[in-house]
């Protein structure tokens, strides 16, 4: 049963992270006044990909690299659950909970870093570099609010968490979500804290030395981490859903949110973005725990 | 004990052993038993296992004394034991740094277990939070800061740490792991002993524990010497544990988190041990592009730094969740958002550690030829490597025996259902869902992906990567990430942080103590007749005295 649940929010996680990825590339190429490629291209790319052959490989933990990303996806995936109150679409999220799952939004990106590692390419290297150095300022004021969400409703089971807003947390909580709202925004990979892939002025940062295959898996793995990351903020700050129509609405107008917010803003710097993370969202995430809880 | 044929009748001193004890000295003896497997790999002289037998009877006088005064004559030996044994490889400046350290801390803990028998003439444990009570404020407050001061020394806490770095640094290879896994071991246990029987110390201890995590973390972050930085990370995690302390439920998460910490130390250490033995180099300018060479120690430093960051699905992130549940329950909230903070921080130098030494390019040729490390270092990791993923996956298998400690010390006891299940009053997970579902995953990932792929095609040699259209050669450099977490300094928040040290402070301090001891010589010239002349004058005013 567990089993057959899982390979379904598998291909879910898998087909809405796509779509949503093809509408990602038409909306931002509507905001610089061009015609985007159609909505199912990235998906169909992926499978192209998955029958190329790589350029070249670098021994087995290269290899494992990649691998150990979309395992580290996957689990994300299926320790959240989609729905708060359903029997169904839960995965083994019964067994984990939200401390589980904030690690568990780490290990993929450190599997994969021992792969760039790996690799030798300087220029994979400094795309790790700059993901671990802004990993820290990224957390902080999402811990921050998560702490205070878990603290309020006395439990970090995610379930429990998204049954027990009365009113929604961002609601009742705005300050914590527009804290947490920042530090999304870079898990999401985007401007202005996207100097880690920085398209188009690094080499091409993490991915730089995965080709074929490689390449179609670390797609994969970020088209359903996307949908798990979503899925993850919508239990926290937007009450949860109680089936696919509400899921959707929500986690896509939070994602239309977060890619029109990364199309306007241009990018930082690493110590710039850590500056401002530290700074900033931290004091906003710091006064809103305090409001939060003060009684 | 009966010491009333030294005329000291009503003295008296008890030996224990508590299970607390027991599991403190199981810790020392497993790390013991660790390190005896690389004995044979360095000549070392008689005098040297002779010194580590003595320490080894202190750390047990700690653990099993009854009282003060005992566990002081412990903490003394220890301290004095270590010096001689640190003696054999220290240069004389960091020999003299520990040594004045350890001293300071003896006494301050001396001062402090005097000033607690002068309120009711007792040494004993049983009635330590009595006299406590009849202490005055000034004489209580006076207590906690000396007793602090000591056991922080030990510890490592920032601001204390001075001697700690580079005695870990020119440690022997052999005794670093012991220094790390073991010897801070007694802070905590002193610490426990201080907190569960004498006061509790809520928010000062917590406070002080999250600035040592933060502060040590990023020290870590900008080390080049392998050993320096796994010194700072050793100050970091007990940081941890001085953090939770803080709390009243704390205890169970902070004997998790020794013997996890325990345990991924003396792997670290005794793997590190082995690329420096094999290589000679301990820096991270000098190693790298070990893995094809040393794969096994390669596996085994990455089952360490999984379970130093402590990133499910292996041990340590079950003692972190403990941590972090009871700072949560206390409602610690911002206080656990720094030390989330730190355990993010940390994941910096943790890629760090395993890139500069295994991954990357070799930056030199000699690393080429590096044969894989003794069987004789590999065997205790290998052990240590699974006690871990054991502890992964079966999160409370050590919960029954920890909840007859807290038990023991009237505390409150851990929730226990199963052996996989870890539950505190803030949710559980289950350890071998975690672990099987990883594996799972990985392994279907692994199977798929491996039939898809029809020919492997390998690099022809390192310099086969993508880079930008040109081509490196041996001169080109290519070994990028040992310098990693240099761009920190440019941001403004952490500059700060590294501009300053506690260096300019304990220098001035020892100016200070020399100018001040200049005194002291205008009397103690060293001449005979000065003497002399002093002695007299001295005989003349206690006689004056006496007579008055």
């Amino acid at each position: 049963m567990i089993l057959l649940d899982s390979l379904l929010m598998f291909i879910t996680a898998y087909l809405v992270g796509f779509l949503y990825y093809g509408l990602y590339r038409n909306i931002t190429a509507r905001f610089q006044r061009r015609f985007g490629p159609p909505v199912w291209q990235s998906f169909f790319d992926s499978i192209k990909f998955f029958t190329k052959e790589e350029s070249t490989s670098h021994g087995w933990m290269f290899y494992l690299g990649p691998i150990i990303m979309m395992s580290g996806a996957i689990m994300t995936l299926l320790f959240i659950p989609f729905f708060t109150h359903s029997e169904h679409f839960r995965g083994v999220s019964e067994y984990g909970n939200l401390f589980l799952v904030l690690y568990l939004l780490v290990l993929g990106p450190l599997g994969n870093a021992l792969g760039v590692g790996t690799a030798g390419n300087p220029f994979g290297v400094m795309g790790v570099t700059r993901g671990l150095s802004r990993l820290f300022a990224l957390e902080m004021p999402f811990y921050i609010a998560v702490i205070a969400i878990m603290s309020l409703s006395g439990s970090s089971d995610i379930a429990t968490i998204a049954a027990s807003q009365s009113t929604l947390n961002v609601v009742a909580y705005p300050l914590l979500f527009i804290a947490a709202l920042f530090s999304f925004i870079g898990m999401m990979g985007q401007s202005p804290f996207d100097v880690v892939g920085a398209p188009v002025e690094v080499y091409s940062g993490p991915a730089s030395e995965f080709s074929g295959k490689f390449l179609a898996l670390l797609m994969s793995q970020s088209a359903i981490f996307t949908f798990a990351k979503l899925v993850l903020m919508v239990h926290l700050f937007l009450g949860g859903a109680e089936g696919f129509v509400e899921l959707l609405g929500k986690t896509f107008a939070l994602f239309l949110f977060v890619i029109m917010f990364g199309s306007i803003y241009g990018r930082f710097k690493t110590p710039q973005s850590i500056d401002f993370l530290l700074k900033i969202p931290t004091a906003i995430a710091v006064v809103g725990l305090i409001l939060a809880t003060w009684s | 004990m009966d010491l009333s044929i030294f005329g000291l009748s009503d003295i008296v001193l008890t030996l224990k052993a508590t299970h607390l004890a027991n599991f403190f000295a199981s810790l020392i003896i497993f790390a013991s038993l660790m390190l005896l497997f690389i004995t044979k790999n360095y000549k070392l002289s008689k005098s040297f296992y002779a010194l580590f037998t003595l320490l080894l009877s202190s750390l047990f006088l700690i653990l099993y004394a009854g009282d003060y005064l005992l566990f002081f004559i412990g903490w003394e030996v220890m301290s004095i034991s270590t010096y001689f044994l640190l003696s054999f490889s220290l240069s004389k400046e960091t020999l003299h740094k520990y040594i004045i350290f350890a001293m300071a801390s003896a006494l301050s803990i001396f001062i402090a277990i005097l000033l607690l028998y002068s309120s009711k003439q007792s040494f004993l444990y049983a009635n330590a939070a009595e006299s406590f009570m009849a202490l005055g404020t000034f004489e209580g407050l006076a207590f906690i800061a000396l007793m602090l001061f000591g056991i922080f020394v030990k510890l490592g806490t920032i601001g204390f740490h001075y001697w700690l770095v580079d005695a870990y640094q020119e440690s022997h290879n052999l005794f670093t792991p012991f220094l790390s896994a073991v010897l801070s071991k007694m802070g905590v246990y002193a610490l426990i002993i201080l907190v569960t029987q004498v006061v509790e110390l809520s928010y000062s201890l917590a406070i002080m524990g999250v600035i040592t995590s933060i502060v040590a973390t990023f020290k870590a972050i900008q080390e080049d010497s392998v050993k320096r930085l796994l010194a700072y990370s050793s100050i970091a995690q007990l940081g941890y544990i001085v953090t939770v302390l803080g709390v009243a439920d704390g205890v169970g998460g902070a004997l998790y988190h020794s013997l996890i910490h325990t345990a991924v130390k003396l792997l670290l250490f005794l793997n590190v041990a082995g690329i420096i033995y094999m290589t000679g180099r301990s820096k991270f300018s000098q190693l790298g592009g070990l893995i094809y060479k040393t794969p096994q120690s390669f596996v085994l430093m990455l089952i360490g730094i999984i379970t130093l960051a402590g990133m499910p699905p292996l041990g340590g992130f079950a003692s972190k969740f403990m941590i972090y549940t009871s700072l949560l329950d206390a409602k610690y909230l911002l206080i656990l958002a720094a030390v989330m903070f730190s355990s993010a921080s940390a994941f910096l130098y943790i890629y760090k550690l395993i890139y500069g030494i295994y991954l990357g390019h070799p930056t030199n040729k000699k690393l080429e030829t590096v044969r894989e490390v003794p069987w004789s270092f590999l065997i205790p990791q290998y052990i240590l490597a699974l006690l871990l993923i054991i502890l992964g996956t079966y999160p409370a298998l050590v919960v029954p025996y920890f909840n007859v400690i807290l038990q023991e010390l009237h505390l409150k006891s851990i929730a226990f259902s199963d052996y996989a299940t870890l539950s505190t009053t803030y949710g559980e997970y289950n350890g071998f869902v975690v672990m099987s579902t990883f594996t799972a995953i990985f392994v279907l990932v692994l199977l798929v992906f491996t039939n898809l792929r029809s020919k492997k095609k390998e690099a022809k040699d390192r310099f086969d990567i993508a880079y930008c259209g040109e081509e490196p050669n041996e001169a080109t450099h290519l070994h990028y990430g040992f310098s990693m977490g240099k761009e920190l300094k440019r941001v403004s928040l952490l500059s700060t942080l590294y501009k300053n040290s506690v260096k300019p402070f304990y220098d001035s301090l020892a100016e200070q103590t020399l100018n001040f001891s200049d005194i002291f010589k205008k009397i103690y010239t060293g001449n005979l007749a000065t003497n002399f002349q002093f002695a007299t004058i001295f005989a003349i005013i206690l006689l004056w005295w006496s007579l008055k």
